[in-house]
């Protein structure tokens, strides 16, 4: 099991696709719960906390607004968690939407940034396109557990140390 | 319409729950059940949920558990057109429900513009068709100017 970023965040079709192969999607509404269910927010979530915007400035300066930050605090989590990603590209404002074209900017390229399977599919304008995009996230979600499982191996190698590689260069130069 | 901003919600102490989930089922267009048989399929389960009838299909919340069996079980009905997907608010929560607002809720487009590409999405999923999709690219200037040429 696989727990896979989507963007839009709270899309339907992703999130339930995703779960349909058994993976986990990160959508934004489990993140929105725990904040609509926290007592001490007066009358979430139209209240942040002033502790969001500081939260965010792990993803985004502090020049940029704080609306972006406080998105930020809420979406930067998932992206963290993210193990692969499917991001639509060019979908409608009504297809998922954040309400801020700068964070969606910001979180599809941290996504992409992130050294993790993602898969971009373009958004759908007609049946064929549908199919072709439905079959495109289905055989991505199937081939994923051996694409993570790939990626960790990779990680789990040792490191080369610069003291071997110094000895490595040392040695080299006095066979020489 | 300062009052419709920040209303306060008066939820039960199941609502306030942060074990409780709540989960919207969506049917697809072209769908072999209705709503109601969805939602009383879910009684017949005997789970302690609270289940709501809706326009779209139906929302179910409870704890996570149960409400994930109740899916699973709802799903067997149908199971390429039965969509669903998770809900921040309880059932009812002032904050989102339609009835005490001026207007759709919030995530009522999303969901409209979703429903549109649910028909096909069911589509694709019920028998996988392989298509060749072909981009569309801009007309060779050279072609452009030949056309102009022999004009």
């Amino acid at each position: 099991m696989v727990e896979i970023a989507i963007y839009p965040p709270n899309s339907l079709i992703l999130a339930d696709l995703i779960e349909r192969k058994g993976h986990t999607p990160l959508a934004l509404q489990k993140q929105i719960r725990q904040k609509v269910k926290d007592p001490e927010i007066d009358s979430p979530p139209m209240n942040i906390t002033e502790d969001d915007p500081i939260k965010g400035l792990k993803y985004a300066a502090i020049e940029v607004p704080s609306g972006v930050r406080g998105r930020m605090s809420i979406i930067g989590p998932l992206i963290d968690a993210a193990e692969a990603a499917i991001i639509v590209d060019g979908a409608p404002f009504g297809f998922g939407c954040v309400g801020c074209a700068r964070t969606n900017e910001l979180s599809t390229f941290l996504l992409r940034d992130k050294d993790i399977p993602t898969l971009e599919v373009t958004y759908p304008t007609n049946k064929d396109e549908t199919y072709q995009m439905v079959n495109e996230i289905n055989d991505f979600l199937d081939s994923l557990d051996e694409l993570v499982k790939s990626d960790e191996d990779f990680k789990d190698e040792a490191p080369v140390s610069e003291k071997e590689d110094l000895e490595f260069v040392e040695k080299e130069l006095e066979e020489d | 319409m300062s009052h419709n901003l920040c209303p306060r919600p008066e939820l039960s102490k199941e609502d306030w729950d942060p074990d409780v989930v709540t989960r919207m089922i969506i049917l697809a267009p072209g769908a072999r059940v209705s709503e109601s048989e969805i939602v009383s399929e879910m009684h017949m389960l005997d789970l302690p949920l609270t289940i709501k009838n809706t326009c779209y299909g139906a929302m179910v919340s409870g704890k996570e558990k149960d409400v994930k069996k109740a899916l699973e079980e709802i799903r067997k009905l149908d199971p390429n057109h039965i969509f669903t997907k998770d809900r921040g608010f309880a059932p009812g929560d002032p904050r989102r429900c339609r009835g005490q607002r001026f207007g759709p809720r919030e995530g009522f487009h999303q969901m409209e513009k979703e429903f549109r590409l649910l028909g096909d999405v069911a589509d694709a999923l019920e028998k996988r068709k392989d298509v060749k999709v072909s981009k569309k690219h801009p007309v060779d200037i050279d072609l452009v100017k030949n056309i102009m040429n022999e004009s």
